[in-house]
């Protein structure tokens, strides 16, 4: 008997998710037909089509009105200028590159300086139809020196380049109900740092807590990830993203065993306050494989996010506070460790170009809750234009393992090329 | 106890399902929601739309239309949008193909019929030639061209023709009323333009200098001299070297009228003014740049009346007009 129930519901259920679509978009043309009024030629085209696609087997509602339009032809000032014919056709390319230098005290690391070109990342992008958009990033980098690694890690490879595809994927531009997916491999939705770039980073650095729980270049895994705007009546901006990916990052809290997957769901919420100020707050919940047997890590984490930019003069002043902390469960034969990290960073805007920034760090590890590390740093950031910035960073390190210690970071970051929208 | 849990989930499902599906019917709202990148644009559109159409701009009009944040709550707008107009040639380049992407509405992504690119058949200045590869040693150079031509209301009737196209593409059934905004836009625009010229007519070829080359298509139209820039370089803050240049033309040629963008901080203006005993002036480069410029026409009224103000404080003899 409930089972009986049960099926009639799932049956209803499903049939009004299928209808949906069909129905939205026969009311518009219902619309349509009654505004043209007289004109019987479009009726017939409307009629036409839902015949087509009942012929072609085709749900109306899941087809998007791609229909052609005039071409909208451009200036003709442009023409007789930059002859750019043969890049016309080409994605979007830029090249971003990324000077490093690092000096370290008390004999943390094997090499106390390290100057050189660390990365330099190469974006490919572009619409590949009317469905779809590609996106590809690929990173020539080197390995760094990492301080905290304690006394026993041995030397990084200072001197080779590897090559890395970063990010590849593919998006959808068009699936009904605001869904959006995303196919490849990415950067996971986790928090707020870890969906950009490092280079575009307030700091020079990855905070402890992605080092110590997502590893050395944050989350970033294959597989694919669902992400729809929530409709409210309060017309705010509410995202939640699903992601299902392989698991097979090897970084510190996750691992891939072949068997299981890893999971994300993250809730984007943004809140204009006013003109000027903007508050984001995510929440992400994650779980997966930790590359014992068949134990699983958990995770929990929160990223708050508060700006203010005056909107009249909003190339001089500017305040940013960035918190993201993570609660981890990390499951072995011996029972499960729970442990915690967290950073917070703060950044004001004191002139056109300059910009002063202090960030805390404090981090547990995902097997080991009894220890943990400390970072206290401090940074500056001069931009000599919106295509190049320097940032210098000096850093109060207590790792969990081996002595305390000072280090200056300095990078200069700079790209040719298209300019790439910022995402905010 | 597990069944009703999948009971309830169910239920939830089937809640979410019925309000979409009414979200879905409400969707055909008759006024049509245009969402612009600037005030000028949603003015001139609303002109020719009439009470056909609601409109939206995303950028104020006293904030830089170069560099807007891409707040995700602009994306909602998007959303809804049946048409979105920008002012294009690269213009607001570093923010709004990351709302687009966000936006999830193809019905107004590039060459689909909700898209309008205000700039299609505008004679642009400032064109550069070259190597585009090498423009960025010139600063901010936009390699289509100077982008301010909203700044021109000749060229703003040829704006008008574009957002009227893209009105008739989606509700063909009120061509004939927004036919007849559009000219009646047109005739407005030419009378008043005949108005400003003669009013400016005086001080035709008057040398000033301004803070960014925001300017181009004003200074064709009601023809005054921008003779350098305070800004070394397009983009680039001014050095003390560049200032040092600037008082210098100044004092050589007797200039002595400053006009700056509302979004720029006035300290290096008001320093060569104090030097040069010149006044600076704040023109409005958008609708909505002072309280009361509230419309594409107010956006010249007020320029032109600062701009001829300015020349009477700064002892601008005005010429005796030849005709």
């Amino acid at each position: 008997m409930h089972q009986k129930f049960l099926f009639l519901l799932v049956f209803i259920a499903g049939s009004i998710i299928l209808a949906a679509p069909l129905q939205a978009q026969q009311a518009r043309k219902d619309t349509t037909r009654a505004a043209k009024t007289d004109s019987t030629e479009a009726l017939d085209e409307a009629e036409l089509e839902k015949e087509l696609a009942r012929e072609l087997g085709l749900l109306a509602g899941s087809e998007t009105d791609t229909s052609v339009t005039p071409p909208q032809t451009s200036a003709p000032a442009i023409s007789g200028s930059i002859a750019r014919a043969g890049s016309v056709l080409n994605p979007r390319i830029s090249v971003i590159g990324t000077f490093f230098g690092s000096g370290t005290g008390n004999q943390a690391v094997a090499r106390a300086v390290d100057v050189g070109l660390s990365e330099t990342e190469f974006s490919f992008q572009a619409y590949v139809d009317p469905y779809t958009k590609a996106d590809f990033f690929v990173a020539f980098g080197r390995e760094q020196e990492d301080p905290f690694a304690g006394p026993d890690e041995e030397a990084a490879n200072l001197s080779e380049y590897e090559a890395e595809l970063e990010e590849g994927y593919l998006t959808t531009l068009s699936l009904p109900f605001s869904l959006q997916i995303k196919a490849g491999k990415f950067l996971g939705a986790f928090g707020k740092l870890n969906s950009l770039h490092p280079h575009a980073f307030n700091f020079v650095d990855y905070p402890r807590m992605y080092v110590n729980y997502l590893g050395e270049e944050g989350l970033i895994d294959r597989g694919l990830s669902i992400n729809w705007l929530v409709p409210n009546p309060f017309d705010l901006y509410q995202e939640l993203t699903l992601e299902i990916t392989s698991g097979a990052l090897g970084g510190p809290a996750f691992q891939g065993n072949s068997k299981d997957l890893l999971y994300l769901l993250h809730l984007k919420n943004f809140f204009d306050l006013n003109d000027n100020t903007t508050l984001e707050l995510g929440f992400t919940g994650m779980q997966g494989p930790n590359g014992l047997e068949r134990y699983k890590t958990r995770m929990g984490a929160v990223d708050v996010t508060l700006r203010w930019k005056p909107l009249r003069m909003n190339r001089y002043k500017s305040f940013e506070l960035m918190l993201e902390a993570l609660a981890s469960q990390y499951e072995t034969a011996a029972g499960i460790i729970s442990s915690k990290a967290l950073f917070a960073f703060l950044r004001y805007q004191v002139a056109r170009r300059w910009f002063l920034g202090a960030r805390y760090d404090y981090s547990e590890f995902p097997d080991d809750s009894e220890h943990n590390e400390k970072a206290y740093s401090a940074i500056l950031s001069f931009y000599t234009s919106e295509f190049q910035k320097m940032e210098l960073q000096v850093q109060r390190g207590i790792p969990a393992w081996g002595d305390a210690f000072n280090r200056i970071l300095l990078r200069v970051v700079f790209v040719i090329g298209a300019h790439g929208a910022h995402k905010y | 106890m597990k069944q009703k849990i999948v009971n309830r989930i169910l239920a939830v499902v089937l809640t979410i399902a019925s309000l979409l599906v009414f979200a879905g019917t409400n969707m055909a709202a008759k006024k049509l929601f245009l969402v612009t990148t600037l005030p000028d644009l949603a003015s001139i559109a609303k002109a020719v739309g009439g009470d056909h159409v609601k409109t939206f701009a995303i950028a104020k009009g006293y904030q830089d239309p170069h560099f807007v944040d891409p707040k995700p709550s602009y994306m909602i707008k998007l959303q809804k949008a049946d048409m979105f107009i920008q002012v294009g040639l690269d213009l607001e380049l570093g923010w709004v193909p990351s709302l687009l992407d966000g936006a999830r509405n193809p019905n107004i992504l590039p060459g689909a019929k909700g898209y309008v690119d205000a700039s299609v058949n505008v004679p642009l200045l400032e064109v550069p030639v070259g190597d585009p590869t090498k423009l960025r040693a010139q600063g901010d150079i936009h390699v289509y061209g100077n982008p301010h031509f909203w700044l021109d209301p000749l060229r703003g009737k040829i704006i008008a023709d574009n957002i009227y196209r893209a009105l008739v593409r989606l509700q063909p059934e009120n061509e004939a009323d927004f036919s007849k905004n559009l000219q009646a836009f047109k005739a407005k625009i030419d009378q008043k333009t005949r108005e400003w010229t003669e009013r400016m007519r005086p001080y035709s070829g008057t040398k000033i200098v301004a803070f960014h080359n925001s300017w181009p298509y004003l200074e064709e139209r009601f023809p005054f001299d921008i003779v350098m820039f305070i800004e070394p370089k397009p983009g680039i803050p001014p050095t003390p070297k560049q200032l040092v240049r600037v008082i210098k033309t100044m004092k050589q040629n007797d200039i002595r009228v400053i006009i700056i963008e509302p979004y720029y901080s006035k300290k290096s203006a008001e320093l060569v003014a104090a030097k040069t005993g010149a006044v600076v002036v704040e023109l409005a480069g958008s609708v909505g740049a002072q309280p009361g410029i509230d419309d594409y026409f107010d956006l010249f009224e007020y320029n032109i009346n600062k701009l001829i103000d300015a020349f009477k404080q700064a002892g601008i003899q005005p010429r005796a007009t030849e005709d």
